[in-house]
């Protein structure tokens, strides 16, 4: 059991800058998840926290030891490959003992047997045991070779996307399995995941990585209430945020947010206005999800009027986009809101509930407060 | 859903099977050929008939007389000696073409490749000079040398590709199981291009087995390799045929013996990379 801390590493491949300065700070027992899309360099910091790949700059402590000269074997991490990466002239069984046949972690065959069959209940692979891995599915295989690091007690689980390959339910159970597995071994663990699903209900806290950086750690809470960039905005929620440029105005000291359709302007919350004056912004991108969305039938007082342009059943509730003149927006309503395509439909955004973005810098500037005060998540009729 | 064969389909079938037993016949026939010779006595040797008084002279002559056997033993020593040192040097060498980038690192295989190109009569004068300054003309160390550049390339080019089969990361998670480097090499690495490896170096070793430029050029007094032995039986006075029949059916021995024990292997080995897993 450790804590991790990543100190300002780069790795360069070619000219490719896949890791710009990244420092992390991961607690003791902490599940710690980095997320980002495809290419962001997830997969380099865990090779370069299990030592497979060196950092060309930079230092990797596991407490208080520095470890940029240990090797990997001697780093006592286990991980768990994106693509498996099982051996595949070995059966199941020995695929997963394979580490306590080591001479660093060498177990007597009882020991072995039992945690074997142990790791194997849990994952629900025990009828594979005497199989080869080229027998097993996709799906099997990401559960070996998720066995192969779980019989361990190292210092740190590495994990890259090992629930990627797993059907929809069996994710939705490894899921919770893997978080209670978490909180029994009281391991740290590094989780690599591109389902913001996956980051939001396993991590501890998250750290968002973009193009070899880090653009923002936090807990799920922070990183979805107060998203510090728009990109991180979008990589969070199941249905995209709405980014529409609006203009703040003044009127008789108060402040209105001036949005792209005629004559639509909204009043600012106080504690929202306060902060774009004192840094005298005067054109935002307006960040609305769908909790921040308030939709009718019928016209109302301070709507837009739009159309819907497609309509996506997704279960317990339908993903909506409506086109509005030039814009289109996104939002979610219960199933039993029947829309068909073209209907006319008015929508008005909650300034309290919505999110306010630098239009230059895209970075987070304010937000209504009044509901973290109360504690809750921004839920609304999703 | 069962299906009669039309008429047209089993005439061809018929027609291909008898294709294909005359082809059998055909390529067969010398061995045959060889075999019927080894029997006849010099007497019967140019008569074209397969009725003949058999006789063991021809066998009793070449094991018991002149240095059949010690030829053997050498070509054995060599050929044994050169593939046991390709795949030491090859093995290596492979690994590092399909793992580790490095400048020139096409070149370099492409080079290894080229051994093969030149016939070997090209090279043969040049390399007997150097052999003869070197000292390693007529030596057992100077065989196995030049030997194992005829299997070489092959197996180089065989096991590369068995190791860019193998995902990198596996050899990553054997190592962070807990395995060094040596361990992973030969626990995970070896057992997986063993097809490969088994095949390449039994190829290698019939090519040396069979070559025959270098046995007659490189040596002669004290080694003297099967091939070249076989031509001893070219007397100045009349050529043994049968004798020679002899010779070269125990020298064809050892490789069908070992190409029957590993045949498996050896189609395998060569049309199949490494199982992904």
């Amino acid at each position: 059991m450790a804590g991790i801390r990543l100190k300002e590493i780069t790795k360069t491949y070619g000219s490719v800058k896949a890791l710009d300065q990244i420092s992390l700070d991961i607690k003791n027992n902490e599940f710690f998840v980095i997320f980002g899309p495809a290419g962001a360099g997830k997969t380099s910091i865990l090779n370069v926290i299990a030592g497979i790949t060196d950092p060309d700059e930079g230092d990797v402590y596991f407490d208080e030891k520095n470890m940029n000269y240990v090797e990997p074997k001697d780093r006592d991490v286990a991980m768990v490959f994106e693509n498996y990466a099982l051996y595949p002239h070995k059966t199941v069984y020995e695929n997963i003992a394979s580490s306590m046949r080591t001479k660093m972690h060498r177990q007597p065959q009882e020991i072995i047997d039992q945690k074997v069959k142990e790791v194997a209940e849990l994952l629900n692979i025990t009828e594979l045991l005497e199989r080869q891995p080229a027998q097993a599915s996709n799906g099997q295989r990401q559960r070996i070779a998720l066995g192969r690091a779980l019989v361990r007690n190292p210092n740190v689980f590495l994990m890259d996307e090992p629930l990627a390959h797993l059907d929809a339910k069996l994710r939705n159970f490894m899921r919770k399995e893997l978080k209670s597995i978490q909180e029994r071994l009281h391991s740290t663990t590094v989780y690599v995941t591109h389902d913001y699903t996956e980051a939001m209900s396993l991590g501890d806290r998250i750290a968002v990585v973009n193009e070899g950086k880090i653009v923002q750690t936090g807990t799920a809470g922070e990183v979805y209430e107060f998203p510090g960039t728009e990109f991180v905005a979008k990589l969070f929620g199941d249905c995209e945020i709405n980014l529409i440029p609006g203009q703040v105005v003044q009127e008789q000291g108060k402040l209105y947010l001036k949005l792209p359709w005629e004559n639509h302007r909204c009043l600012l919350p106080e504690d929202v206005a306060r902060v774009l004056r004192e840094k005298e912004v005067t054109t935002v991108d307006l960040g609305a999800r769908s909790a921040a969305i308030e939709y009718f039938r019928t016209p109302e007082e301070g709507c837009i009027q739009g159309q819907i342009y497609t309509n996506e059943p997704l279960g317990n509730k339908v993903e909506l986009v409506v086109k509005a003149e030039q814009a289109m927006i996104r939002f979610t309503v219960k199933v039993d809101e029947k829309f068909q395509i073209d209907e006319k439909i008015y929508l008005r955004f909650d300034m309290e509930k919505c999110l306010f973005f630098h239009s230059d810098t895209k970075e987070f500037l304010t937000r209504h407060q009044r509901q973290t005060v109360r504690g809750g998540r921004g839920n609304g009729r999703a | 859903m069962y299906q009669r064969k039309s008429k047209f389909e089993r005439t061809a079938g018929i027609a291909g099977t008898i294709l294909l037993v005359v082809y059998m016949i055909f390529s067969l026939f010398p061995l045959v050929w060889m075999v019927i010779t080894s029997f006849k006595s010099d007497v019967d040797m140019y008569k074209t008939l397969f009725i003949f008084k058999p006789t063991l002279e021809n066998f009793k002559n070449v094991l018991t007389t002149g240095n059949y056997v010690k030829a053997f033993t050498d070509n054995f020593i060599i050929c044994a000696g050169a593939v046991l040192i390709s795949v030491i040097v090859g093995v290596p060498a492979a690994y590092a073409l399909a793992r580790y980038q490095f400048k020139k690192k096409e070149s370099v295989a492409f080079t290894i490749l080229s051994f093969k190109f030149a016939p070997e009569i090209l090279i043969i004068i040049p390399l007997f000079a150097i052999f003869q300054t070197l000292h390693l003309y007529d030596t057992y160390l100077g065989m196995i040398w030049i030997y194992q550049f005829i299997g070489l390339p092959l197996l180089i080019w065989v096991l590369r590709g068995y190791f860019e089969d193998i995902p990198v990361e596996m050899e990553r998670a054997a190592e962070l199981d807990g395995y060094s480097w040596w361990s992973v090499f030969f626990k995970m690495l070896i057992p997986l291009i063993r097809p490969g490896l088994v095949a390449a170096a039994l190829l290698s070793f019939i090519f040396c087995w069979n070559n025959f430029t270098f046995g007659l050029m490189l040596c002669g007094f004290h080694i003297q390799t099967i091939t070249v032995s076989a031509l001893t039986y070219i007397a100045t006075d009349t050529v043994h045929y049968g004798q020679m029949a002899v010779a070269s059916l125990i020298a064809i021995a050892p490789e069908i013996i070992l190409c029957l024990c590993i045949q498996k292997h050896l189609v395998r080995g060569l049309s199949f990379g490494a199982v992904k897993g």
